[in-house]
């Protein structure tokens, strides 16, 4: 076991570190640059003096190398070029995380037992009027994306009723001001888990050993909680970190329409302004956080399913 | 041997499907008496399952009894609510499933499987259990029950995967014992080695069996009494004896002339054409189509039950009286030449 997450751990950063350097030299190459804009208004000195203080009179190749150091030997991620002019960038995302995360995690928090809940409830009322409910506003949240939702839930609960800010609030305890945000994000990964489980349940209802499970005496509700229900539930690890992944894409768009000064917002202004360094910084770290996550659950999983965990086969 | 302890009285089973109505069962009657082993054999689709789990209450839920009873201990099942299953399944009638493969849950220690039942129905403590399970696991002829109780069960074999189920079926002493194909999924001698200890533990518990299988030679090897199946039906039952050399119902003969002889490797016989089609069910005698000795009458109008012998009756035209006699296949007529030589040489 140890061996396998050593060698997991060892892919991610291959993967780190390609990613890494294909965005590097990706955006470079890209038209445009951080002078675009005010380029007329600089003189020809001025520019190359700007150039030369970030290194970028030298060949892209040079330039990546430089960059490779500075993480190296100074744990230096560079200086926001644009949007916060040589402020560290490692500053600005430690900074900023903190409330993305807590954005991503309180929303799958959310998302999960609900899930588990209506996934239940539709499987164990299969073709009633329930499921049909249930499965109706599955296909309605799945299609609908996060940032229309947040749109939606800002004018209406916000700006009409006022039940909430419209905007992000400082003052205010960060569990009102980011509840429409974190709302919004938890739609589509309710659904989705609520598509998966019911799906999951409603076979191990129907399979041999809940039937075997009910011949040996058990009432239909311990049989059900005791074998369909928490066969149904191990796989549904597996949807947890598309869930979790898609909350993070998420959270690009809503933190913008909502002001919150996390992560997504910034990166999305990074684009927008070609600045390089904070761009790359939080490409980097929303792939590792992606990779983090799958390891976790190929992790956990192993140790839910016995048949995993001790090396038998999954169809067994 | 004598009492009966379960009765079955014209049982109706009806499936509503997507396309229709699927009649499985239509008009079963048999009786279970203490202490022996009744085989039902039939080819698949003949309503063999469906009958079993009517009896323990767990249909499907697109599946109605439409009539009948099922008689034990003086109630009748068909009638019972789900709950009041509760403290019959398992600890009355057990079920012992076709499929062994499947019937266990994949991610739960077998042993855990067989204490559920008497934690949850005899209120033992996890020690008496375990203490019980153990016993119950060497008794179905686990080697190391100790250690097997807490492995899971891909890491047993298919054979041993189905004598945890069997220990799973006993484990609250069951009265009557219902082994629907039990050997099916399971290659020739594990087979042969898993009828014998169910031989050996009916004897032991004092059990009444029912033992359903498609495979004639199997119902020679455990079985005193047969019911012969076909679409839904019962068509001819008796002892053993009755139906291996008297058989009465052309069904059976075909049954018996398809069974494969190791000792001369004849031919097969396979039996032509197909089961009916259950959402369709013909007119007359379901055979017919299928029955070289049909005749006219066959296919207008369902035979009655013809007594042959006190224990032996089947349902056939032929046995009418004024039935042209007709002679058992050829074949099957050195069969049984064969078969009572070698019972008395044996
Ligand atoms: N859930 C169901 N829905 C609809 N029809 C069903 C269902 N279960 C069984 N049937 C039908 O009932 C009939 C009898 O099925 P059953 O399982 O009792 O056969 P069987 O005699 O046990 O066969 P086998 O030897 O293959 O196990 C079949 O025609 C089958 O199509
Ligand atoms: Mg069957």
């Amino acid at each position: 076991m140890a061996k396998y997450i050593l060698k997991r751990i060892a892919g991610i950063f291959i993967v780190l570190f390609v990613v890494m350097t294909a965005a590097f030299f990706m955006m470079r190459l890209m038209p445009g640059g951080i002078l675009d804009g005010v380029e007329e208004n600089l003189s020809a000195d001025m520019r190359d003096l700007i150039y030369a203080k970030y290194d970028m009179d030298k060949p892209i190749w040079e330039q990546y190398l430089l960059f490779l150091k500075g993480i190296v030997t100074e744990w230096d991620w560079g200086v926001s070029l644009k949007l916060y002019v040589n402020v560290s960038v490692w500053d600005i995302l430690a900074e900023r995380i903190p409330i993305t995360l807590y954005l991503g995690f309180l929303s799958l928090l959310i998302s999960v037992p609900i899930g588990i809940a209506f996934g239940t409830l539709a499987a164990l009322k299969k073709n009633g009027i329930v499921d049909h409910a249930v499965s109706f506003l599955v296909v309605l949240f799945i299609s609908i994306p996060s940032f229309v939702m947040a749109t939606g839930l800002q004018y209406f609960v916000a700006y009409k009723w006022g039940w909430f800010p419209l905007i992000y609030d400082d003052s205010l305890p960060r569990i009102t001001t980011t509840f429409l945000p974190v709302l919004a994000l938890s739609f589509t990964p309710i659904a989705t888990i609520t598509r998966y489980l019911r799906a999951e349940l409603s076979e191990s209802l129907n399979s041999d050993y809940m039937l075997l499970a009910r011949t040996k005496g058990l009432t239909r509700v311990q049989a059900t909680l005791r074998h369909a229900l928490r066969n149904s539930l191990v796989p549904v690890v597996n949807v947890i970190v598309p869930a979790f992944i898609s909350i993070m894409g998420g959270s690009l768009v809503v933190e913008s329409i909502f002001g919150i000064p996390g992560l997504g917002g910034i990166t999305v202004r990074s684009i927008n302004v070609a600045d390089y360094s904070v761009t790359l910084a939080s490409l980097i770290y929303y792939t590792l956080i992606s990779l983090a996550a799958i390891l976790l659950v190929d992790i956990s999983y192993g140790l839910i399913d016995p048949r995993i965990r001790m090396g038998g086969r999954k169809d067994a | 041997m004598g009492e009966t302890i379960l009765k079955v009285k014209d049982l109706r089973v009806n499936f509503r499907a997507w396309a229709g109505t699927v009649q499985a069962v239509r008009g079963v009657n048999f009786e279970l008496k203490k202490g022996e082993t009744l085989a039902i054999v039939g080819e698949s689709g003949s309503g063999k399952s469906v009958t079993t789990k009517a009896i323990l209450g767990i249909l499907p839920s697109n599946a109605r009894i439409t009539s009948g009873e099922i008689l034990y201990d003086g109630k009748d099942l068909t009638k019972l609510k789900e709950k009041d299953f509760y403290s019959i399944r398992g600890k009355h009638i057990s079920l012992v499933f076709q499929d062994p493969l499947s019937a266990l849950n994949p991610i739960q220690k077998v042993g855990k499987q067989i204490c559920e039942a008497l934690r949850k129905n005899e209120h033992m403590t996890a020690a008496e259990a375990k203490k019980r399970a153990v016993a119950l696991m060497e008794d179905v002829g686990i080697p190391e029950p100790e250690t097997k109780f807490s492995q899971y069960p891909f890491q047993f074999s298919g054979g041993m995967r189905q004598r945890i189920v069997i220990a799973i079926a006993l484990a609250l002493n069951p009265k009557i014992l219902i082994c629907d194909e039990p050997t099916t999924a399971l290659d020739v001698t594990i087979q042969s080695r898993i009828l014998d200890k169910i031989k050996d533990l009916k004897e032991e518990h004092d059990l009444s069996v029912i033992f359903i299988t498609h495979d004639l030679g199997v119902v020679a090897t455990v079985a005193d009494r047969v019911c012969v199946m076909y679409a839904g039906k019962i068509v001819e039952y008796g002892t053993v004896d009755d139906i291996f050399y008297e058989p009465a119902h052309p069904y059976t003969w075909a049954l018996l002339s398809s069974m494969p002889d190791l000792d001369t490797r004849e031919k097969l016989f396979s039996i032509p054409g197909a089961p009916p089609n259950m959402m369709y069910p013909p007119k007359g005698d379901a055979f017919a189509p299928r029955n070289r000795y049909a005749m006219e009458i066959d296919f207008e109008q369902e035979p009655p039950f013809f007594k042959v012998s006190d224990t032996h009756y089947a349902a056939t035209w032929l046995l009418h009286p004024k039935a042209p006699k007709v002679e058992l296949p050829e074949v099957l007529r050195h069969r049984i030449q064969r078969m009572k030589e070698e019972r008395e040489g044996a």
